[in-house]
């Protein structure tokens, strides 16, 4: 189903293990330089000042670093809407508050209460840049990239000139990782706009329920992309890397996928 | 033991209760002994804010075994320095 969307991608960010940003993820995903996956250290964002970084969990930061690698000035993010997409939300913050009611006094951390919250990452980010202009923060399980895709399009697509899309998850911690099992910490960030603004390329948007789900080459990217819902978005950056128009599938509220038509600037 | 922090000497329970909050609040870049046990621990001192302040009535609760309460009056009292709230909490302490 056509959806008369399109997009242009203007800025892309990345960060995953052996992915640091999105010139490094460049020659990786043009299958020029070997994947090497390693641990990845909590993100730091030089923009967010010492006194408000010492709040974020590992969660908040990567998101918020991800945010950071596609707006390369603060004053960029002073109006520009946001979409946060996250299927799992702060897993580790969740696993800390269960762990503390299980104690006599449950002392529950007013820190991490804040921080539970599924619009955590999105608030913060407003703080960092002053944002003013309205953040959304979603979660569609392992659509959560394709849920955010669609809302940032449909806010251009009803006038938003640009829309920052933020999607990233992190594995959960021991006792609830079996129930969620990711594989490694991701975040994609893209600085969206509507059609004809300058940028990496153009993305034309649709539902389907015929093509399969696009998968990645390498294995090891294959393993990024299915083991963690931020990094269903990486077939965009591969294309937009290899510079070759290319038609995608991501997967959506099944069956629907979502239909990507992408074409490198 | 006495340490000297800003020409101000520390007692070991400030000492202390300096460590409790730098690790309470997560204050990497503040090593705990060059808090001014004088110094404001909010707004202009430290920088820290109400979160904080519930944050460290938590660990001073929990590592002390008294309650610091919300609504007690005297509370910008008991938090305006590190040698306020280290009194309030030899004068109150059970543990």
């Amino acid at each position: 189903m056509s959806l008369g969307l399109q997009l242009s991608v203007r800025r892309c960010g990345l960060i995953a293990p052996g992915l640091a940003d999105w010139p490094a993820a460049v020659p990786v995903l043009l299958g020029r330089a070997p994947y090497q996956p390693a641990e990845l250290a909590k993100p730091v964002s030089e923009r967010v000042p010492p006194r408000e970084r010492r709040r974020h969990t590992f969660t908040i930061a990567l998101a918020l670093a991800a945010a950071h690698q596609v707006l390369a000035d603060p004053a960029e993010g002073a109006e520009l809407p946001a979409v946060f997409a996250c299927s799992g939300g702060d897993t580790d913050v969740i696993d800390r508050i269960c762990q503390a009611l299980t104690l006599p006094e449950r002392p529950v951390s007013p820190q991490q209460f804040l921080n539970s919250v599924h619009n955590a990452p999105a608030g913060y980010w407003s703080i960092a840049d002053q944002n003013q202009a309205t953040t959304q923060s979603l979660s569609a399980y392992d659509a959560s990239f394709a849920a955010g895709l669609l809302e940032a399009g449909a806010q251009i697509a009803a006038g938003a000139p640009e829309v920052l899309l933020v999607a990233y998850d992190v594995p959960a911690p021991a006792p609830i990782w079996p129930f969620r099992p990711l594989h490694a910490p991701c975040a994609v960030a893209l600085l969206l706009g509507a059609a004809g603004l300058p940028g990496l390329g153009e993305l034309r948007v649709a539902l389907t329920r015929d093509l399969p789900e696009t998968r990645l080459t390498d294995p090891e990217l294959e393993r990024l992309r299915a083991g963690n819902p931020a990094a269903r978005g990486l077939p965009i950056l591969a294309a937009l890397a290899q510079g070759r128009p290319a038609v995608l599938a991501l997967p959506y509220l099944a069956p629907a996928m979502l239909r990507l038509e992408v074409a490198p600037a | 033991m006495i340490r000297i922090a800003e020409g101000r000497a520390l007692t070991e329970l400030e000492s202390e209760v300096a460590s409790l909050i730098v690790e309470a609040v997560n204050l990497e870049d503040v090593p705990a002994d060059t808090i001014d046990p004088e110094a404001p621990l909010f707004r202009e001192g430290l920088g820290l804010d109400s979160i904080d302040a519930l944050e460290i009535a938590l660990a001073v609760s929990t590592t002390y075994g008294f309650e610091l309460r919300s609504d007690d009056a005297n509370n910008h009292k008991i938090f305006a320095s590190l040698r306020s709230l280290s009194a309030h909490i030899a004068a109150h302490r059970v543990k």
